[in-house]
């Protein structure tokens, strides 16, 4: 039994206008991997090298045990995948879809397509190109579901989603990894999707991955620290501070290291910590990749 | 190869295009129709129908397997199922051969038949079969570019070459000594001229298929 | 069982301090008692959908507080003598009041002012916390 259900080592893909640089990925079995970037950062490209459909240029890829894209044919019989940019047959029904997948994928469960249906509200007799965008998703969702993969890959799954909608999907991914063998990567521009239900969560911009770690780490490494300075004193340089914000007299430091110790340091330097908060995925991303391209610029 | 996984890519295309597949067999056989009971002047219009609608089927089949399923973004879809690139490429060419050679050899083998049977028309059974596989020829040029181009475009821009070279060739052919001299006689033959450009229209789709596959089978961004 | 927990999004503490000031307020309540098998890390991951890593963060931190205990490859219970008052909300309660000090000053209340309010404060909790409690009752 494999460890890691999804392994990159260096890959890199170049293209006339972007390039994917020395992608590291290890996602291990039985988890879940959020992966926030903005738009053009590489999410998708790089999913694609994952499910095979694009070949790397350098570096290799490992998924459930196979190499990719060479074996891709039995690794994707394990893998349940489901892009914002994919559609289904607009003039079949979803019940066709359901009987067309079925007799391909030896684990598919009938009952629990039709009860994922009921749970989506889908109609199975429906056309596809009646469906809204919102429910079409869902129909690709459950077709993927539906075959018990052992590993799900989502580029951006809930978004277009009304809230209600939003929950059930979530709620059913989180019931897919109730079996501790099946693992979930999905790409979202929804940080507070990946913030919620995230076990590792990973930073992509401009083709190179920023940071990877698990979620918890990250909402603890994460912190803004508001600074009342007294006239005469200056803004305390502190290891790990990636941003300094705020006005001159209330300065507010951003640091992706945060320990304890940085508060009695500021106050021993004259600056008194008015408050230490802690940060949303959100949050973080936006100061991550704002310190990234600051440097990289000077 | 997973023979199961290519059959059942071929089973979705052609429930796809059933209506498509169905009215133009009705069409052949009503073109056959017109050859076989309309005299001479229903001879030259049949053959024109007949060879008009093989055309637009293959470019149909093609077009509404192949390159929408690019425009379509079916693509996505097709390819997170558990098959290779190969296995793609071979379900549409299988499928799309399997549509149109059925109805090829059935319209061919009608008009062969027909020029057996009749002896006014012998002599225009080397320019036939000549002529039958120049479409087959131009027809795998057009999935061969559809294929490997996925652009709509090009894929038309393969189909009126195939059909400039079909009338092209069908002058030229119809001009060789070896050809012309019989074609109007009242003798059914077989020469080795006949042989030679039959042999090379051969290879001709053998190279298109089988550069497919290479080219396909070597893409880096299959999507 | 699982499903009474209610997480709030709006809530500015971390996931994992939510899920274990519920599970100890189930503790201190009675609903939860010494010795109850409570849900599994995955089985509450499912029902509350939110990340494993952050339920089983919660249950490392209530066993270490002496809350819970975990038994290799059966599942969590709660302890037979469960710790309810651990260091930690003492240190938040000391930097709560700190900030409390130094809001006093900004507003020019003196000491005197800022600890009758903080008895209010508290006062004001226990009568509501007594009213739900009763609320309780006639429901029950």
């Amino acid at each position: 039994m494999n460890e890691l259900a999804v392994q990159f080592d260096g890959v890199s893909k170049g293209y006339t206008h972007f390039s994917l640089e020395n992608i590291h990925l290890e996602l291990p079995t039985g988890s879940i991997m959020g992966f926030i970037g903005a738009n053009g950062a590489g999410k998708s490209t790089t999913i694609r090298i994952l499910m095979g459909l694009v070949h790397q240029d350098e570096g290799s890829v490992r998924v459930l045990g196979h190499t990719m894209p060479a074996e891709q044919a039995q690794a994707k019989l394990e893998i349940g995948f489901v892009s914002e940019d994919m559609r289904l047959y607009g003039p079949a029904t979803l019940k066709w879809h359901m009987e067309f997948m079925r007799p391909i994928y030896p684990r598919w469960d009938q009952k629990y397509a039709e009860e994922l249906a009921r749970r989506f509200d889908l109609k199975p007799e429906q056309k596809i190109k009646g469906l809204s965008h919102g429910q079409r998703v869902k129909a690709a969702l459950l077709l993927a579901l539906a075959r018990r993969p052992r590993l799900l890959v989502l580029d951006e799954p809930t978004t277009g989603l009304d809230p209600v909608a939003r929950v059930e999907v979530l709620g059913e991914l989180m019931a897919a990894l109730a079996d501790e063998e099946r693992t979930i990567l999905f790409s979202s521009h929804n940080t507070l999707d990946v913030e919620q239900i995230s076990d590792q969560i990973t930073f992509i911009d401009r083709g190179r991955i920023i940071d990877s770690d698990n979620k918890e780490a990250f909402l603890d490494r994460w912190r803004r620290l508001r600074l009342v300075l007294p006239p005469d004193v200056q803004v305390p340089r502190l290891p790990g501070v990636v941003e300094v914000g705020g006005s001159g007299r209330l300065p507010v430091l951003t640091t992706d290291r945060f320990e304890p110790a940085m508060v009695s340091v500021c106050n021993e330097l004259g600056a008194a910590v008015q408050a230490v908060d802690t940060m949303t995925l959100e949050e973080i991303f936006v100061a991550n990749v704002h310190s990234r391209r600051e440097r990289l610029t000077a | 190869m997973n023979y199961a996984m290519v059959r059942r890519l071929i089973w979705k295309d052609w429930y796809f295009q059933r209506t498509a597949i169905l009215l133009a067999f009705l069409g052949g056989a009503v073109s056959l129709g017109v050859i076989a009971f309309g005299g001479r002047a229903g001879f030259t219009l049949g053959v024109i129908l007949v060879v008009t609608i093989v055309v637009m089927l293959s470019a149909m089949t093609v077009m509404g397997n192949t390159i929408e399923e690019r425009e379509k973004q079916t693509l996505a879809f097709v390819m997170s199922l558990p098959i290779s690139y190969v296995e793609y490429t071979t379900s549409k060419i299988l499928g799309n051969l399997l549509i149109f050679v059925p109805f090829w050899v059935a319209v061919v083998g009608g008009s062969l038949a027909l020029i057996v049977v009749a002896p006014p028309i012998h002599g225009f059974l080397a320019f036939t079969v000549i002529m039958a596989v120049e479409i087959l020829v131009s027809t795998c040029l057009m999935l061969a570019v559809a294929l490997v181009s996925e652009s709509k475009s090009w894929a038309i821009a393969a189909m009126v070459t195939g059909n400039v070279a079909l009338n092209l060739v069908g002058y030229l052919v119809a001009h060789i000594p070896g050809i012309r001299r019989q074609m109007w006689g009242t003798a059914i033959y077989w020469n080795a001229t006949a042989t030679t450009l039959v042999a090379s229209e051969i290879a001709l789709i053998a190279l298109l298929l089988g550069g497919t596959f290479f080219i396909q089978s070597r893409k880096k961004d299959f999507i | 069982m699982h499903s009474d927990i209610v997480i709030s999004q709006s809530d500015s503490r971390p996931m994992y301090l939510q899920i274990m000031e519920q599970v100890k307020q189930r503790v201190a309540v009675g609903e939860w008692a010494p010795g109850d098998e409570i849900p599994s890390i995955r089985q509450l991951a499912v029902a509350l959908r939110v990340s494993v890593i952050t339920i089983k963060r919660a249950y490392l931190e209530l066993e270490r507080e002496g809350v819970i205990v975990t038994q290799q490859g059966k599942g969590s219970i709660v302890a037979p003598n469960p710790e309810l008052s651990p260091r930690l909300y003492d240190e938040e309660f000391s930097e709560h009041l700190e900030k409390v000090a130094r809001l006093g000053e900004l507003l020019g209340l003196t000491s005197e002012e800022i600890a009758r309010r903080t008895k209010e404060a508290a006062k004001r909790l226990n009568e509501g916390r007594m009213k739900e409690a009763g609320a309780t009752k006639e429901i029950v």
